[in-house]
Order: C-alpha cells, then structure tokens, then sequence
C-alpha cells in the first residue's frame, strides 16, 4: 500500500501562500494528474511530498505513516524532474543504480534489477553511455529508469515531457501510461497541459491560486466542471463564455445574452434564477454549422440534441485536416467552434451556428461556481 | 583565404572584376587583427626566438659580439666527482668494543702502503688494521685516508642487533674523490677505491646549467613553490567556494571583498608583505609576541631564515592567488542545476556523498582549467619572489625565474640566462600535456 495523503497542507513563501491548506488523497496504485497553469502550486505540492520543500502546516502521510518531517530519502518515492536531472559524468547504468548503491543493495541485485527496467524502456544497448550521447527521449527514459530501480512506492513526476518535442512527447505519454499499467505504482503527475492531463489520468486535480478547483476523473471534469476556471482550463479550444443574464417567461426559463440573442434553457429549475448574472459557456465541439437561413441537416439536427440558433459572421477559418475550427462573431461577442470541414465556408461569410443546450453550461457570474 | 585568392581569381578569370579593396571582407579581417599579430611578432615572438638564439651563444651583457657556442649554455660535462660521506670503519657485535675503538679515534693512525701497483691506506686503531681507501696516486691515498681516518668526527650506530662505528662529514662538506674524465672511471672508481662501506654520489661538473648546482636548486625550489602553492590554494579555494556557494546576508559584499588580493597589482601588495614579513618591524612577529606565543628574543625571520623563507613567499603567492581558485570553483558550483543536487537527495545522498559522487566529479573540468592556469603563474611567477626575498637567502628561495634574472642580468651572463629561462618551456609543455590529456578524457 502507497497511498499519499495530504491533509491542510499549506506553503508559504514569506508572505505568499503557493499552497493554501490543501487535501488531497492519491490512492494507492492510482495514476494522479495535478495540472493548472503556472504559479498555482502543483509543482510546489508535489515538492512538498518529495521532501524537497517544507510543509508551513499540515501533514503528508505516505502508506499510513507520517513523512512531514522525514527527509526524502526516507519517504518511499522517487521522482522524474522536468530537465530529467542526470548526472552528467556517469553512465546510463551508474546513473540508475546510483541510489541503490547508496542504500548498500548486493551487486547482483542492482544489476537484475538495473537491466530489468533497461529492457522494459527499451535501454538495454545505450547502458554504457553518458548522457550527452544521448537523445532527449533517450535521457527522458533513463531519468524515468532511475526512478523505476528505486521500487519505490510512489512515483513522482515533474513536467517530465515539458522539454520534448511535440512528437516525441505524444509518444511518451502513451508510453508512461502503458509503464504504469504495468509496473502498478503509484503515481504523481505534474503538468500544465490540459491534453496530458486528460490523456494519462486516472484522476485529475486542477488546482489554481494555491487551491484544488476540482477533481475526478478525466470525463467528469470535461462533462461537469465546478467552475468557470476548471471549464476553461479543460478542453482545446477552450470553452467559449458569454455574459448573459437568466430570464424566464411563459415559455420557460431562457438565458438572454449581452447582445439580446435569446436562448431556451432546458433545466426548467432554473426559472427560479430569473434575473440572476451568469456567464453562459459552451465547448467549441458542441457547436455545429449550417448556412445562412436554412435549417441543420437532418443528421446534424439529430446529433446536436437541443439546437438553439444563433446568427454569426465567420471571421477566421483554421482548418485541421479532418476537421475545423471556424472563429465566428455573434451579436454576443465572438466565439470558437470546431466542426466538420464544410465545404465553401470562407471567412466574411454568414452562417447560422447551432448551439447544443443539452451542452451548455451555466456559471455565476461573481462566485463564478457552476449553476 | 590568402591562399584562395589566387584560385579564386583564376577560375573568375577576371580579376578586375573583384570587389574594390575596401569592399571585401578578408583585408578588413586582416587590418583587425594586425595590431594583435605585430604585438605577438614583436613581444613574444621575437623575444622568445631571440632568447633561443642567444642561450646558444656566449652572449654577455656589454659586450656586442656574441660566439655561437652550441649547446654548451645548457649542458657541457668537464668531469666528474665522487661524493662521499658516513664510512663504515667496523661493525662490531657489542657496544663496547664499539665505544673502544671510538675512545681510540686519537690514537689512530693512517699508514700508507703500495698494494698491487696501486697505493692503500690503512687505518690503525685500538689494535685494529682497517684497510680504507686504495687509489693509484699515494698522494691521494695519504690525504684522503688522513682525512677519513682522523679527521672526521667518529660516533656509534646501532644496526640490525649489531654496532656500527661510523666517519662522518657534514652533509654539505661530503668527502670528494676525483675529478675523473668520464663515466666509465668513475663507474671503476666506484667499485674499488672506498674499501669501507659508504654512502657514495656521482657529482658532475662543467660549465652548463645542468651541471651547475644552483641550477638544480632552482628547478627543485620551482617545483616546491609551485605545488606548494597549488595545493594550498586548493585546500583554501573549495571550502571558500562551498561558503560562498550558500545563501547568506551580504554574500556579493564578500564575495567582491574576495577579489581584491587578485586585483591589486602584485608590485603594490608585495610591497605591504614586505612589511609584513619584514624582520624587525614584521606586524606578525608583533601580534605572535603580544599574545604571547613568542618571546620577544625569539622572533621569526621570516624572510631570513632558510626554513621560513619559502613558507613566506609560498603563502604571499596563495593569498595572492586563491581569490581565483574560489572564484572558479564557485563559477563551476553555480553550473550545477539544482535538480542535481536534488536528485541526489532523493537518491539517498548525504551532503559528503553528494560533495563526492556529484558536486566534485562535476566541478572537476573547470577546476583542472584554472590548475592549468595557475600552475603556469605560479611556476613562472617572478614578481612575487623578487620583491620579497630576491631568491634569498642562500638560494633557498630561488626559482627559475629568478635565477635566469640574476644570472642573466644582474651577473650578465645572458647565454646562460637565456638557458635557464628555456628550461621552464619543457617542463611547463610536459605538465600542460598531462592536464590537458586529464581535460580531454573527462570531457
């Protein structure tokens, strides 16, 4: 069992709160992603379990035993850093038994162990090289072998695919995911992109300003955000918001946008909100296209659910091979939508996009909480 | 590109065509560095040839013919010497019979007698006939064995159980045989001149620096100075830089503070540990009295004394220089990310384990760097021993640089001077050769 356990663990640096009384629970075996934009303590929380930060208060507990005050080496984790931290005048093999020779293991036992995860990552030829001779995918495995010889029961990483590039990176992800299928530690991501985040986790944490927005696994994020915050960080292109207002009628509650566009609300409940401010969002990908003053097409119609319209003029068009993104202004401002490729769709034209309410969300204009 | 030129203009095939002077790049490179290549043609360059020139000359100061003398500056054997001390005149099983035959050093006697074409000298004592020397000429023979025989001082050894009656002389005043013309006479000398058991060198003389004993002082002199130093400087410059390293109020107030041994001209800070070190008014002596660890009668000579001498200059020249050994080291410890040192901790490292598997491993490159320069200082260094000893006293303190000024100018003998300044080129090759040899595989 190594299960993390944080309980009102707070940071402060002088004045500034980077962690502010946070709780948070990995499972054992479980695959945690904390993600947020730069600055809202994810890697400082994560530091702060590694030991390589102090905790200002609060206790982190890892498989049921308190580490508040343990130093790292006494904590039962390993941890992959962001510039994967090698060290530069060993090989690849000293490198991933350095802390085992620390912890005085038998000579046989380093090596068993050493070429088992040599051959699971694929390193098995590069043991006798430095480094530098190295690739960045290569050094990146290697910084992730070391942490893998440890066994040790919690895994930490640190924006450890921030410095590949692009393709590289995609191929990494699937494989630390495919690696912690198979080795079944526990695991602690840190990453400030979103796509990571949904891609790799059992469960994601977002976290902004020191605080946990929410967390849950990578669907119920995307289907049911806590906040303003947490829908606009999931989800590419992001979350499309407008300023509106709830009013409510005879035929059921509506929500009139800053423009006056006027669109039915499904959730009769929220008649009683009449007159509440509110920002009303909807994900680019529940967006669909049809020309100017004619109808969704019957398959369309059916996909999209509860199609409400709203006339725009097509600003910029970005198209992605198997789909586009269009950006379209309405009366209501100017919003993203990212559809099927529409043949004859050019920029300055007009259109009718449909938004699908069934998708819409609705978060409170000053707690900025959903509705 | 001066080389191209001409294939350049062929393949054109009209050169007129070519940018007007001005235009082109490569003679605008060339009048950039013109002021650089005339200093180094004019200051190294041709200082360094010429001095090559004049050690293989007779060269003296004042006079404006010089005689080309080959290598004879450097090396020219005339003959060689025989250096002899401590003879074995018995070994005796008991201390007594040891002490008898010393009580009885004023009644010896050395007599002379012809052995075999060759002359021997015996020595009688306390009933005893000990055959000393056997040489050819029975001048020699007398002399010598007088000299062995009676006049030097006599004591006892003790030896693997037994007692040893020994003749001895001062280290510096051994007894000396010869001269003989070649090696071969002396390697035949060796073997059957000094019947007694004998501590025995081979000294050469001739009009070389190689053969000139002072010269050999120097070298051993330069070498102490030079590792002296370094090793010091080194000893001080790691733990300055782990210091220095860490977060602490007013770290780039010391850390400016630090330079300023490296920055003052050394003719200036030279000057105060002239002061320092001077040998009535020294403030050390002062403050080595006041506290009373010294009595007033028993100052330090510090630039007098034989065995003080060097430790002084040797400690001007690490004050001086350490300020940048630390200053590289630290540059070296800055470079480490801190995810390394983090890793380490997590790895298990203790702060000695991390200082050993990491931080030194790491440092070592840019380390070895600065070794090099400063080994190359210091084994140059002329300004700081001239101004505080001048080589003094008694040569103690006299190294390559200095001695090639004394010789070479103070005495005038610029052919030898010239050698001896030469002589650093190899030695100093040699060691840049290793250390860069070091640089290049840990790289």
């Amino acid at each position: 069992m190594a299960d993390v356990v944080l309980e009102r663990v707070e940071k402060r640096f002088g004045d500034i709160r980077a962690v502010a009384g946070i709780d948070l629970t990995v499972r054992d075996q479980e695959f945690l992603i904390l993600v947020g934009p730069s600055g809202c303590g994810k890697t400082t929380t994560l530091r702060m379990i590694a030991g390589l930060e102090e905790v200002t208060s609060g206790d982190i507990r890892i498989g049921g035993r308190s580490v508040t005050h343990l130093a790292p080496r006494d904590r039962d984790i390993a941890m992959v850093f962001q510039s994967y931290a090698l060290y530069p005048h060993m090989t690849v093999y000293r490198n991933m038994s350095f802390s085992l020779k620390l912890r005085r293991t038998p000579k046989s036992e380093i090596d068993r162990r050493v070429r088992e995860v040599a051959g699971i990552l694929g390193l098995t030829d590069q043991l006798n090289r430095k480094p530098r001779q190295l690739s960045g995918g290569q050094r990146q495995r290697v910084a992730v072998g070391a942490a893998l010889c440890r066994q040790a029961g919690v895994l930490l990483f640190d924006e450890p695919l921030s410095n590949l590039d692009a393709k590289l990176r995609v191929h990494m992800r699937t494989e630390l995911k495919r690696l912690h299928l198979a080795i079944r530690s526990t695991m602690v991501y840190v990453t400030h992109d979103q796509v990571e985040a949904m891609t790799m986790g059992d469960r994601i944490v977002i976290m902004n300003g020191g605080v946990i927005c929410q967390a849950g696994t990578p669907l119920e994020i995307y289907d049911k955000p806590a906040s303003r915050f947490v829908a606009g960080f999931i989800g590419s292109p992001p979350m499309n918001f407008f300023e509106g207002e709830i009013a409510a009628d005879s035929a059921g509650p509506a929500v009139v946008l800053s423009g006056g566009l006027r669109l039915p609300l499904l959730r009769q409940d929220l008649a009683s909100a009449a007159g509440r401010r509110v920002f009303f969002g909807i994900r680019p990908e529940h967006i669909s296209l049809a020309e100017a003053g004619r109808p969704l097409s019957d398959e369309a119609w059916a996909a999209v659910g509860a199609p409400a319209r709203v006339p725009a003029v097509i600003e910029v068009v970005e198209p992605l091979g198997h789909r586009v993104i269009l950006t379209a202004r309405s009366s209501a401002g100017p919003f993203q939508t990212e559809t099927e490729i529409h043949e004859g769709v050019r920029s300055g034209e007009k259109a009718d996009l449909w938004f699908d309410m069934n998708r819409a969300y609705l978060f409170d204009r000053d707690t900025e909480a959903a509705l | 590109m001066a080389a191209k030129a001409p294939i350049f203009a062929a393949a054109a095939g009209a050169p007129e065509r070519r940018a007007p002077l001005f235009e082109r790049e490569a003679p605008f490179g060339y009048l950039l560095v013109l002021p650089a290549v005339v200093y180094l043609a004019l200051f190294i360059a041709y200082p360094f040839l010429m001095s090559i020139y004049m050690s293989l000359t007779d060269a003296q100061a004042g006079s404006r013919k010089w005689t080309w003398v080959g290598p004879q500056n450097y090396s020219k054997v005339e003959n060689y010497q025989i250096l002899a001390n401590d003879f074995v005149i018995a070994t005796l099983p008991d201390e007594a019979a040891a002490r008898r035959l010393v009580t009885a050093h004023d009644q010896a006697k050395v007599v002379t007698e012809p052995a075999g074409g060759r002359f021997r000298a015996i020595l009688e004592a306390d009933g005893r006939r000990i055959p000393l020397l056997e040489l050819s000429k029975e001048d020699d023979v007398s002399f010598l064995g007088e000299t062995i025989g009676k006049e030097l001082d006599w004591r006892v050894e003790k030896a693997a159980g037994r007692f040893r009656v020994v003749a001895y002389a001062d280290k510096d005043a051994p007894v000396t045989f010869g001269p003989y013309a070649d090696r071969e006479t002396v390697r035949r000398e060796l073997k059957s001149d000094i019947l007694v058991p004998a501590r025995t060198s081979v000294k050469t003389n001739g009009k070389g620096v190689l053969q000139d004993p002072n010269f050999q002082l120097a070298v051993k002199n330069t070498f102490k100075y030079t590792f002296g130093t370094e090793a010091i400087k080194l000893c001080l410059g790691v733990p300055c830089a782990l210091i220095l390293n860490r977060r602490f109020g007013g770290r780039r107030l010391v850390r400016g503070l630090l330079v300023i041994p490296w920055v003052i001209p050394i003719a200036i800070s030279a000057q105060a540990w002239l002061w320092i070190l001077d040998s009535t008014y020294s403030v050390v002596n002062w403050c080595l009295v006041h506290w009373g660890i010294l009595s007033p009668g028993n100052i330090i000579n510090f630039r007098g004394d034989k065995n003080w001498a060097m430790l002084s200059v040797i400690a001007v020249n690490v004050w001086r220089g350490f300020p940048f050994t630390t200053i590289v080291i630290l540059a070296g410890l800055t470079a480490i990310p801190d995810e390394i040192l983090e890793r380490a901790r997590l790895d298990g490292a203790n702060g000695f384990q991390r200082f050993v598997h990491i931080i030194s491993p790491m440092v070592r490159p840019i380390l070895m760097v600065s070794l090099l320069f400063s080994v190359i200082f210091s084994f140059t260094d002329f300004n700081t021993i001239w101004i505080i000893t001048k080589g003094g006293p008694y040569d103690q303190t006299q190294v390559l640089s200095t001695y090639a000024y004394q010789l070479g100018v103070n005495a005038g003998y610029l052919g030898k001077g010239a050698a001896i300044s030469l002589f650093m080129f190899p030695i100093m090759a040699v060691m840049v050769f290793f250390m860069l040899q070091f640089l290049r595989r840990e790289a």
